[in-house]
Formats: C-alpha cells, sequence, structure tokens
C-alpha cells in the first residue's frame, strides 16, 4: 500500500516540474508575452474591419500606428514637459520621502505624532485634492510638480519605513554592545538594509508621479501629454487619443526603466 | 572575575510584573568556561543580555573586575543564535565590523581578522559573501568576528541552536578548539547538555519560575580536551545526572 501511494504521488509532481522549466525558459518569458500582445492587436484590427466600427469609437491599430507618425514631433514636444515634470515630482518625494521616514524612524516624538496622520493622509483619494493645489499654486508646473510629488511621497515614506525597520534586532543589539554610534548604524548597517525596501517603494512611486503630473496636465495645462489627450478629446480625434496614451506609456517605461535600472545595480551589492 | 549578586529582571506587563530573572547570585572566574543550561524561556537571554550591559538590572548588581556593570562594554564579544553577519559584506569584512563599529584603525586588525578565519578552516573564503557559505561556516565568521577586538569576555547565546545536528557538534569542536587557543572568560547559553559538559568548566542549571540558578556543576575534565571526553563514563554520568536536574526543576514549575 505505501509503495503504491507513493507512485502515485510523485508521478504529477514530477510532470508539474518539467512544464514549469519550459514556461520559465528565457526566449519563452520574452517571446510569448509579445505573441500574446500580437495575436490581441491582429485580433483588435480583424474585429474593427469586420464589424466597420467607426474610427471616433475605436480606430484600428494600423489606423493609430499612422497617426503616431504623422503626429510624431508633436507627441515628442509634448511629452518633454509631461516627464520632465514626473521626474522632478518623483525625485522631490524621494528625498522627502526618505528625509521623513529617517525622521521617524530616530524620533519617537515624531512617529508618534506624525505616523497616524501619513497613513490618513495615504487613506484620502488623493487625485481628489487635484483642484485644491491649483487653487494654491496656481495653473503653472509648480502646481503639477507639488501634486505629483504629493501623491508619489507617501509610497516612500512607508516602504523606508519599513526598510529601515527591517533590521534583525541581534544585529542592533551587537551595534550597541560595540558602543557603535547611532549615525554609524544608520550609515554602515539600517539604511543599506532598508535598501530593497526603498526601491520597491520608488518604483511605486514613479509610476504615481507619471499619475500626479498626467491630473495636473488634465486640469490646468496647455502643454503635456495630459493636455494632448484632453485636446485631441474635444476634437473626437480618437486615434490621437489612443497615439498621446502610448507615448505616456513610453515616457513612463523610460523613467521606471531608470529607477529599476539603479535597483539593479544597487542591490547586485546590497540585496540580500 | 564576573560576580553577580541577588540579579533581578522584572518586566511591567498587562497582567502584571513578570519575573524573568529571580535573584541569581554566581562568580565567574577570569578565563573560565560556563555554560547555563536550563528550558526555553526560563530568562537564559535575559542574563546574559544583561551581561553584555543591553538589560537594564532590575535589582542587584553585576560587577566584572570590580567595575560595576553600567552598560555596554567594548570588553564583551557577542555571538547569537544567528549568525547575523551582514548580508553585503565579505566574511573578512564581517570579521571586521566590530573595528569599524568601535571606531579603531582598520589596518590594525586585518592580519587579525584573516588569521581568526584561518584558524577555523575559512582561509578560502575570506572574499566570500555571507550567502555563498553554509549555516555552520557563517556561524564560524560569527566567533571570529567576536574575538576581533581582542575582548575579555565571550557571550554566546545558543550559538548553535539554529545549525543541524552534524553541523552543530563540528562546530562544538570548533569552539573548543578556538577557546583553548583565546582562553577569554566563555558564557554560553544553551539546551544541549552534551554541549555545555563538553565545552565547559561549570555548568550552572537555571529553571523557570522562578528563574534561578538551582544547580552549579563543577566538569572535571583536564583541558586540553577534544571530542574523546564524551566516550568515558563520567562523561555519560554527568549528562544523566545533569539530565535528571533539569526535568526535576521542570516536574517542579508545573
Amino acid at each position: 500500500m505505501d509503495g503504491g501511494n507513493q507512485i502515485i504521488a510523485e508521478t504529477p509532481a514530477a510532470l508539474n516540474v518539467e512544464k514549469r522549466d519550459l514556461a520559465k525558459h528565457p526566449a519563452v518569458q520574452i517571446l510569448l508575452p509579445i505573441a500574446f500582445a500580437l495575436a490581441v492587436l491582429g485580433l483588435w484590427e480583424f474585429l474593427v474591419d469586420f464589424y466597420q466600427v467607426p474610427k471616433v469609437i475605436l480606430p484600428s491599430p494600423l489606423d493609430i500606428y499612422a497617426r503616431t507618425v504623422s503626429a510624431w514631433p508633436f507627441l515628442v514636444q509634448h511629452a518633454v514637459p509631461t516627464g520632465t515634470e514626473a521626474a522632478i515630482g518623483f525625485l522631490l518625494a524621494t528625498v522627502l520621502g526618505i528625509g521623513l521616514a529617517v525622521l521617524l524612524s530616530y524620533s519617537k516624538w515624531a512617529y508618534a505624532a506624525l505616523y497616524p496622520n501619513v497613513i490618513f493622509f495615504q487613506l484620502i483619494p488623493k487625485i481628489a485634492l487635484a483642484p485644491l493645489f491649483i487653487v494654491w499654486l496656481g495653473i503653472g508646473s509648480s502646481s503639477r510638480l507639488a501634486f505629483s510629488m504629493f501623491i508619489a511621497f507617501f509610497p516612500v515614506v512607508i516602504a523606508t519605513l519599513t526598510g529601515l525597520n527591517s533590521t534583525p534586532p541581534d544585529m542592533l543589539r551587537l551595534c550597541k554592545a560595540l558602543t557603535a554610534r547611532s549615525w554609524q548604524v544608520f550609515l554602515s548597517v539600517r539604511f543599506p538594509y532598508a535598501l530593497p525596501h526603498i526601491f520597491s517603494g520608488l518604483k511605486i512611486a514613479v509610476t504615481f508621479a507619471i499619475i500626479g503630473v498626467i491630473v495636473g496636465e488634465f486640469i490646468t495645462a496647455q502643454a503635456g501629454l495630459g493636455y494632448l489627450i484632453l485636446f485631441a478629446s474635444s476634437q473626437a480625434e480618437t486615434a490621437l487619443i489612443l497615439a498621446s496614451i502610448g507615448m505616456l506609456c513610453v515616457v513612463g517605461l523610460v523613467l521606471y526603466g531608470v529607477v529599476a535600472g539603479l535597483e539593479k545595480l544597487i542591490l547586485r551589492k546590497y540585496g540580500h | 572575575m564576573i560576580s553577580l549578586r541577588g540579579v533581578r529582571k522584572t518586566y511591567a506587563s498587562p497582567a502584571g510584573p513578570i519575573e524573568a530573572v529571580a535573584g541569581v547570585s554566581v562568580d565567574i572566574a577570569e578565563g573560565e568556561f560556563v555554560s547555563i543550561l536550563g528550558p526555553s524561556g526560563c530568562g537564559k537571554s535575559t542574563l546574559l543580555m544583561m551581561l553584555a550591559g543591553l538589560e537594564s538590572i532590575t535589582a542587584g548588581s553585576i560587577t566584572i573586575g570590580g567595575q560595576p556593570m553600567t552598560g555596554p562594554r567594548r570588553d564583551a564579544g557577542l555571538v547569537f543564535q544567528d549568525a547575523t553577519l551582514l548580508p553585503w559584506l565579505s566574511a573578512r569584512d564581517n570579521v571586521l565590523f566590530p573595528i569599524k563599529m568601535m571606531r579603531l584603525p582598520r589596518e590594525k586588525y586585518v592580519a587579525r581578522a584573516e588569521e581568526l578565519l584561518h584558524s577555523v578552516g575559512l582561509g578560502a573564503f575570506m572574499d566570500k559573501r555571507p550567502r555563498e557559505l553554509s549555516g555552520g561556516m557563517r556561524q564560524r565568521v560569527a566567533l571570529c568576528r567576536s574575538l576581533i577586538h581582542t575582548p575579555s569576555i565571550m557571550l554566546m547565546d545558543e550559538p548553535f541552536s539554529a545549525l543541524d545536528a552534524i553541523t552543530r557538534d563540528e562546530m562544538a569542536l570548533v569552539l573548543l578548539d578556538l577557546w583553548s587557543r583565546h582562553r577569554k572568560t566563555g558564557i554560553f547559553i544553551t539546551h544541549s547538555i552534551r554541549e555545555a559538559v563538553l565545552l565547559s568548566d561549570r555548568v550552572l542549571v537555571m529553571t523557570k519560575r522562578p528563574a534561578v540558578v538551582v544547580a552549579d556543576v563543577t566538569i572535571p575534565f583536564p583541558r586540553p580536551r577534544d571530542e574523546s571526553v564524551q566516550d568515558s563514563p563520567e562523561f555519560t554520568a554527568i549528562v544523566a545526572r545533569l539530565r535528571g536536574m533539569i526535568e526535576h526543576s521542570i516536574k517542579d514549575a508545573a
């Protein structure tokens, strides 16, 4: 009976391992998502053609491509302010977020006073606050930067705080026993331990920063991809809306790529 | 000499005060290796942390070489259950970590770090990072790290508990050898009776509730020792006697 059970139990497990191995093959991991996306685009093209869907409702992928090519200089021109503002908003959020997290982790009083409020702010649907930023800072880029920073800031604070508290307690005991100064413990132990957490926060923050800029552009701007999307929509230029969104994806991908690349570089040394 | 006089530790808790250590009085001579043996949760670790100056003493006193204990002192080396190495540093840099934290000149200690690593059989692994080392190797690095700043006391909190049985036996011998070469005052917390008898000059048996030392057993085997000590009938007899004491104390507590 034992022997029979073992055979039944082992066979499917062995098969699973082989299947999973194939799915993890690098070629499969790269080619499969591309093939899937192409298949969806192909189906989209076919259905739009087949049902004669009006271009205002849904242009076909080839229409969008043609519009992207014809509007290219225009798209690039609008991508620059969006990308720049998102990058600056993200950098401000990074500096302020890490700074606040360090303060909270070193001062019990600051933590007690501020942390519940940080969580409270985190719960507000922050997009609802965007008009306030316009009221306070006007319709220039400063209101968009401030708003972008504001929504990107929270994931950085929370991730950094989690990271700074992730040092094993025995490690901190050892430092204390060696009479290490708290700045030494911070630089040599707590901050490096926090790096993987910080980067996971930064990767969320960078996408939030772009959302912040786009929301700001929807409300006020005379340039930028958010503005372009609204403008195209007022002209019922659906292909241009989708081309702008495509450009927005490129901006997002570039910014995210920079952060992820930096993460890879730094975690090669400081990853656990 | 380390003297503990009526050392107590009481924690406040919602359910009233909890007595983690309830009056321990012991003297430990310089160069002596003492194991503290007892069930988990009997306050052994708290006692060790008090000796490291990392926990306040509720009542009583600890003096080291006549000096009353007031806080962390640099002449203690600490080893924990987990190796607690910094993952991004090489074995060598991990051993040198205390030097950095104590703000001492690194170059004066590099040779000592390498010598220590050689002596525990890690000569070829000095540039490896913790994740490239086995559990036993990591704990060897931790042992070297505790000795780098030539402390006078080694405080070890169940350093081999997280290792598998075979590695654990091997590590006891590594420590036996390391200790015979450096001759520090050693305080070693464990719940392995054999380990305690093999390594120690004296074994203190601690119980839970009240958390006090109930027995102080001298281990008579001469130094230097090796693993063959464990084969003698005398060794077996001491182990059996200690086991009896611990079982007895657990029954009493229940």
